[in-house]
């Protein structure tokens, strides 16, 4: 019996035992600039962009953009969303959210639907959010019916 | 009718019993066939040509990630479907396409499930697994638009269907993984910085999914694809989209 060759069974007890490789959750390619790694030109990407290194030109990418710390960029950035954590020089058009850490450095104007800026932050620049500029004429009225919410609310 | 072609590591007594039984599963399933087999110098290319002549519609590859890369890179071109199965150490490649490696390989095989593949293009050659320049200092160039670069040298590693390892460093006992998608080439950048009075250390590596793209040096820097090695001086990289027709699994990561 010990030289009995192995059954099926023991085969597909094996692969469930077999260990999964590590790390399953990096399945996802993205576009990342590393460290030490500077890239020039016009830099568009379908997918999430990560930029740990330098980028010159300018950033197109219709999802999310993360500039770690450490990172530049010297160009005009669009994206779906962002999260700042390096130095920009360059305008950014933001179409959902951007969110500036304590560590960011921006030079540039700024447009975005929602803006986030932690304490610490540093930004020179013009901040616009269109959603405020196509509803102006409005404003006046949502203003005071806002202001009367609050007086009620304050009796 | 299936022709199979048997790498040469193969002939090793070690290999005897497991080659034995996927060849008794085959004749079970009925699609046993002729037996061919890879010399050092052998063109795979014009034998499978010959078998397609005679009215093979089935190639098997048997062997390993090089073996599969040796024979499909020279015989892309040829007009039958492909197969694959993996035998012994070194294959992670049968993962990507969802081929358990060993006897369960044949099962995979008889069920007949095909996809259209796609192949990389360098200059004037497929590559099946990887396209790998050893470290110089080289600049590329990304769908004529944007290009990146070091300031020091930069090894760069053009994944097709094998898996991307790298460690973070020596010491790290870590082995972080990136299984390449279909439809796109993925590149890995990886620049060395000086590590201290001699020596160089590798960066974390840079990913970027491309359809085309040019490496360009200001000297000669060797490219190695699928076991096959050049001195270049620019490389022009391209995807083929769905190339070669071939035999895949159901848990592929496509």
């Amino acid at each position: 019996m010990i030289f009995q060759k192995s059954s099926p069974k023991q085969y597909e007890e094996e692969q469930i035992l077999a260990p999964v490789s590590p790390n399953t959750s990096q399945d996802n390619v993205e576009t990342i600039v590393g460290p030490s790694v500077n890239v020039e030109g016009d830099f568009a990407s379908e997918g999430n962009i990560i930029v740990k290194g330098s980028v010159a030109g300018s950033v197109h990418t219709s999802r999310h953009l993360v500039v770690e710390m450490g990172a530049r960029i010297m160009a005009n950035v669009r994206a779906g969303s962002a999260q700042i954590a390096g130095e920009v020089r360059g305008n950014m058009k933001i179409k959902e959210s951007l969110e500036l850490q304590s560590t960011a450095r921006v030079l540039g104007d700024i447009e975005a639907k929602t803006l986030v800026i932690e304490a610490g932050a540093l930004l020179l620049g013009k901040v616009t959010m269109p959603g405020l500029e196509e509803n102006k004429p409005k404003t006046t009225r949502g203003f005071s019916k806002k202001s009367e919410e609050i007086a009620v609310m304050a009796e | 009718m299936y022709v199979y072609i048997y790498d040469n590591f193969l002939r090793h007594k070690k290999y005897e019993s497991i080659v034995k039984s996927i060849e008794v599963r085959l004749t079970d399933y009925g699609i046993a066939g002729k037996i061919l087999r890879l010399n050092n110098y052998t063109d795979a290319k014009p034998m499978i040509d010959d078998e397609i002549r005679r009215g093979a519609k089935t190639v098997v590859i048997v062997g390993n990630d090089v073996t599969l890369g040796n024979v499909l890179s020279r015989s892309a071109t040829c007009d039958c479907v492909f197969a694959f199965l993996p035998v012994g150490t070194d294959n992670t490649i049968a993962d990507v396409l969802g081929i358990p490696v060993g006897i369960e390989a044949c099962d995979v095989l008889s069920r007949r499930r095909k996809e259209r593949l796609d192949v990389g293009w360098m200059n004037n050659r497929y590559f099946i697994s990887q396209l790998h320049v050893l470290p110089a200092k080289v600049e590329v160039i990304y769908d004529e638009r944007f290009k990146a670069y070091a300031n020091d040298k930069m090894e760069v590693v053009v994944c097709n269907l094998q898996p991307f390892y790298w460690q973070k460093d020596k010491k790290s006992q870590e082995r972080l993984v990136v299984h390449p998608q279909d439809g796109k080439l993925e590149a890995f950048l990886r620049p060395l910085t000086k590590a201290s009075w001699w020596g160089y250390k590798y960066e974390s590596p840079s990913i970027f999914p491309f359809e085309e793209m040019e490496i360009v040096g200001k000297e000669p820097f060797t490219v190695e694809a699928d076991g096959k090695i050049s001195k270049e001086i620019k490389v022009k990289i391209k995807l083929a989209h769905g190339k070669i027709e071939m035999i895949v699994g159901r848990n592929r990561r496509f």
